[in-house]
């Protein structure tokens, strides 16, 4: 009997030990500083918040202490739904665009911003990818990024090439580079499906689908992924494959972007966040936009509503939260950022400078260009199979397995008729 | 005749050992040896050795910089300590009972036990949390040790009842009629299940350190930062530069290596002293 | 005796027991029990069994189930057929009594890689069979019949160090008396190995297999450190962790979906438990025989 007697009360003493020795350090309790917490997926800008950004919002907000905490993209997701579900979770949430951010907004983890007004510095488009189904917004925008190539100006001097602007000029020099054998083509890999997509079709197909004409019809169902639209930017992106560098099937993004950066490949189709990776040492890099059609086409440019912030439903300091939210509206903040984070731009209806120069040149891609954002991560990836996670999947299968543009667009559209209401 | 038969025997064994750490360690020995190099050099001749030109130790320096690695250290050792040792305890406790009394139902605890180590923990993530923060034990190592130990527990019970049945049954007679009360039996028993002991503490410790999710989850703040979450946090931060990463990797590899290195001397020691003798 | 019997189980399993209930059993049950609900609307709704019937019936999650299951087959008998073998012969030459000092070397070089982050095997592979800049020129990892295959060698390149270690502790405990007596009657190495020693640390390929049956199929970490959530090409590395994940908690494609994750997680449950209960059974009736 001692011994049942002597093991359960060790049970209960450790559990007494444990609730009242550990009870968490309140937080912030000293001096009535609030303390919030900002959760974000972009661990490489830790340093840059630390040192550049939250030392200034503190300056003139000195009762308030703003802590970015970021967890890997990967992990993100996931994390912020274990954190909220359980009762957690940073006072700032960092939104995804379109879909996921729709069914964060659908469990509540968001306060809404209605009638606030630092909703006033952006257009109702700006807010949109944030918004609920009920159109009310969520999340404040803090930068969009866009897709388009950069390329290596000292190559194209050697071979003697022009910065193409037609979908025939870019294989053309495509195929000028290939013939002279020193360099690679084309810094483009597929063992990362995503970048396919985003930095590859989504780039050069809204030449051919006209951006959101194409990408509003498949939404509300009066275009098919198997119009000839569609299907001639599939073929547009299959005419890449004969310049792809050696074993580009297992070649991640990182690398692709050393490839380029060593001097070895001429183009890099990629998105604007890339900057800093890309123009290292003395490499004398551009940037040009996505090719038209055809020649005197229009041009587009994938402009991708990338991140915003929202208030999390569970914070217990809302009123700082806002203060702080409303401090990302203003020019103050929008100039500091995106040129800390060059490759990120405003997407206020305040005009921003940029003063990298690889920044200024993407955002004068979008001049006479019309913008979209990535085709598939808005309604058409809230069922099974996601046409998002399809995309990559047959993009990757071409350029590994010869799948056909025909066949990639027919599976798709099987995949997509299969579960979504206007496409059925 | 036989004695050189004999020596070629001895040289063969020992090629053949050398060839598999080789294997295991050259790979290592890659990062370690790029962690000391520039961007460019990593990736042009990564199995080339730093030549003057090429060194730089300079990864290390920015990792140091920002990391914060003697706190990283001081939680993971704790966090991994504490569980293996609270894993062991528990875990011979009742592996012992399990295997000792005849108790009705001692099959079915048993089988319960096991039965845990057939889910992915992470299923459990969102109710954990919130048990968590009802005790108050949120943002603390203590909730890193609980659940470590909880996830911990069914393989280290299985095995060790596997060690326990080992164990001759005149052994613990002897101890009983010498008038040993029934955790002097434990205790008289225990060294020889020290493999045991040892091989459970081996296969607990190494996915306590390298786990990533809980202390994202349930220690997420700079103090209680283990050193799998600082060094992932380098990874994304340092995504293109090469020399940190490899620095910071080879940092957060380096302490378990160490603690294995003095560990498996312990673990010897059992091993010989148990069974072998 | 009998009444004391149960109060000094009850003693000694208790505090485990109270660990494992309320930070683990608990939690899972809980988890598992949403594989019954819809979670969709405001309130969970009773559903049965349909969201079993979906995920074997809906084209897409069915294909991508049954896909995952071959895959993680695939990966088991990978690490059973390499890593097992490779262990063994590792944890004889250990113990070949051939080695003097050299022994704790040998062990801990080849235990080393087992201590790794799977972030840093991941980094480690991928720089040495990079087509750009490592030594394997076919790009292994991007072809669909060779990259599952080549993640489960990279596997078993780390995790050999547990069947070796599990494996010299049941050789080093082969008595010694045993062992001279076939010295003395002129038995080599050899001989001794398949003969004597074999025999007796046999029972071990048993534990051994059935851990890494269930190891394999609860593996995540290396296939979602090299390839993320929807491991391609194609999903020809993905495996049943990985297909738990992306449908717990999402991917950047799709959305988390909490009861068919459940369902997922209880499938997965079965396929181990059914294997691991038949030979823990089997050794549970094995053992009575012995004592009777």
């Amino acid at each position: 009997m001692r011994a049942l007697r002597a093991s359960v009360a060790l049970v209960a003493a450790a559990a007494v030990v444990l609730t009242s020795g550990c009870s968490p350090s309140a937080s912030g309790g000293d001096s009535g500083k609030v303390v919030l917490t900002l959760g974000s997926w972009r661990t490489e800008d830790l340093a840059m918040w630390q040192d550049e950004i939250l030392p200034a919002f503190e300056k003139t907000h000195p009762n308030i202490d703003v802590k970015f905490s970021p967890t890997n993209t990967n992990e993100y997701n996931a994390a912020i739904q274990s954190q909220v579900d359980g009762g957690t979770g940073p006072d700032l949430i960092t939104c995804r665009p379109y879909d996921v951010n729709r069914s964060w907004i659908k469990k509540g983890y968001f306060e809404k911003l209605d009638g606030k007004p630092m909703l006033d510095a952006f257009d109702k488009l700006a807010l949109d990818p944030w918004a609920g189904d009920d159109g009310s917004p969520y999340c404040l925008p803090t930068a969009a990024v866009l897709a388009g190539f950069f390329y290596n100006k000292d190559i194209f001097t050697e071979l003697n090439l022009k910065v193409p602007t037609t979908q025939d000029e870019f294989l053309s020099v495509l195929r000028a580079i290939k013939d002279n054998g020193k360099y690679a083509p084309l810094a483009l890999g597929s063992a990362e499906s995503w970048q396919l997509a985003y930095n590859g079709l989504y780039s050069i197909g809204p030449a051919y689908w006209k951006g959101e004409d194409g990408r509003q019809g498949l939404i509300k169902g009066t275009k098919k992924v198997t119009d000839p639209d569609f299907v001639a930017a599939f073929e547009a992106f299959d005419a890449w494959k004969p310049y792809l560098p050696k074993g580009s099937e297992s070649l991640k993004y990182a690398d692709m972007t050393q490839l380029f950066a060593l001097g070895k490949a001429a183009i890099l189709p990629d998105g604007s966040w890339d900057i800093n990776q890309v123009a290292v040492g003395n490499l004398n890099v551009g940037v040009f936009g996505p090719p038209a059609a055809t020649a005197g086409g229009e041009r587009y440019v994938q402009e991708m509503p990338d991140m915003a912030i929202g208030i999390s439903a569970a914070s217990k300091h809302k009123a700082e939260a806002e203060t702080f939210l409303a401090w990302t509206a203003t020019p103050e903040f929008l100039s500091l950022y995106v040129n800390k984070l060059p490759g990120f731009f405003s997407m206020g209806k305040e005009p921003v400078t940029y003063t990298n120069t690889l920044a200024q040149e993407f955002a004068d891609l979008k001049q006479g260009a019309k913008l979209t954002p990535r085709l598939g991560l808005d309604r058409l990836s809230a069922g099974t199979p996601p046409f998002d996670d399809e995309v990559w999947r047959v993009l990757q299968l071409m350029y590994t397995k010869d799948l056909s543009a025909q066949d990639a667009t027919a599976e798709l559209q099987k995949g997509l008729s299969a579960w979504y209401e206007p496409q059925k | 005749m036989k004695a050189s038969s004999e020596r070629a025997g001895t040289l063969v064994v020992h090629a053949l050992l050398i060839v598999f750490a080789v294997l295991a360690i050259a790979p290592i020995l890659l990062i370690v040896v790029n962690s000391f190099k520039t961007t460019p050099a990593i990736f042009e001749h990564p199995f080339a050795l730093p030549t003057a030109d090429t060194f730089s130790a300079a990864g290390y320096e920015r990792v140091f910089q920002r990391g914060h690695f003697v706190d990283n250290y001081r939680n993971s050792l704790v966090v991994t300590v504490g569980s293996t040792v609270a894993t062991l305890v528990l875990a011979t406790l009742a592996a012992f009972a399990l295997t000792e009394y005849k108790v009705r139902f001692a099959p079915l605890v048993g089988g319960f036990f096991v039965a845990g180590i057939m889910l992915p923990i992470r299923l459990g993530t969102v109710p954990i949390l919130k048990t968590m923060i009802s005790w108050g034990l949120m943002d603390t190592l203590t909730a890193l040790v609980l659940v470590y130990t909880a996830m911990s527990l069914p393989l280290a019970v299985a095995l060790l009842m596997t060690y326990f049945r080992s164990v001759p049954h005149d052994l613990k007679e002897a101890a009983r009629i010498d008038g040993a009360g029934e955790l002097r039996t434990l205790s008289i028993v225990l060294p020889l299940v020290r493999p045991g002991l040892a091989a459970v503490a081996s296969v607990t410790m190494l996915p306590i350190w390298n786990d990533l999710w809980f202390p994202l989850i349930l220690a997420p703040s700079q103090e209680n930062q283990t050193v799998t979450l600082g060094v992932q946090q380098f990874v994304g931060q340092f995504l293109n530069d090469y020399p940190a990463l490899l620095g910071a990797l080879t940092l957060g590899a380096v302490p378990l290596v160490v603690l294995f290195v003095v560990f498996s001397r312990q673990f010897i020691q059992g091993l010989s002293q148990g069974i072998g003798k | 005796m009998r009444r004391a019997h149960y109060r000094y189980f009850l003693a000694f399993t208790l505090p485990a027991l109270a660990v494992y209930v309320l930070f683990a059993a608990l939690p899972l049950l809980n988890s598992m029990y949403y594989s019954l609900f819809d979670t969709d609307g405001e309130v969970a709704r009773f559903v049965g069994l349909d969201n079993y019937h979906y995920l074997f019936t809906n084209p897409t999650t069915s294909e991508r189930f049954w896909n995952a299951l071959v895959n993680n087959l695939e990966f088991f008998a990978i690490h059973l057929l390499v890593e097992v073998p490779v262990g063994l012969l590792l944890a004889a030459l250990l113990t070949s009594g051939r080695l003097r000092r050299s022994t704790g070397l040998y062990r801990t070089l080849l235990f080393i890689p087992t201590t790794l982050s799977v972030v840093i095997v991941g980094f480690i592979w991928r720089l040495v069979i990079n087509p750009l800049w490592g030594l394997v020129d076919y790009p292994l990892l991007g072809n669909e019949n060779t990259a599952l295959p080549t993640i489960s060698l990279m596997s078993v390149w780390q995790y050999v160090g547990i069947p070796m270690i599990f494996l010299y502790a049941a050789l080093l405990a082969v008595p010694n008396d045993v062992l001279e007596a076939a010295r003395v009657e002129g038995a080599g190495g050899w001989t001794t190995f398949w003969r004597i020693k074999f025999p007796l640390i046999a029972p071990q390929f048993g534990l051994i297999a059935i851990l890494t049956y269930i190891w394999t199929f609860n593996g995540f970490d290396l296939v979602f450190a090299l390839n993320g959530s929807a491991p391609g090409p194609n999903y020809s590395t993905d495996i049943l962790g990985t297909l738990f994940y992306r449908t717990f908690f999402g991917s950047s494609g799709q959305l988390a979906d909490l009861d068919l994750g459940a369902t997922v997680a209880s499938v997965i449950f079965l396929i181990i438990l059914v294997i691991t209960g038949a030979y823990f059974g089997l050794l549970h009736r094995r053992l009575r025989s012995y004592e009777l």
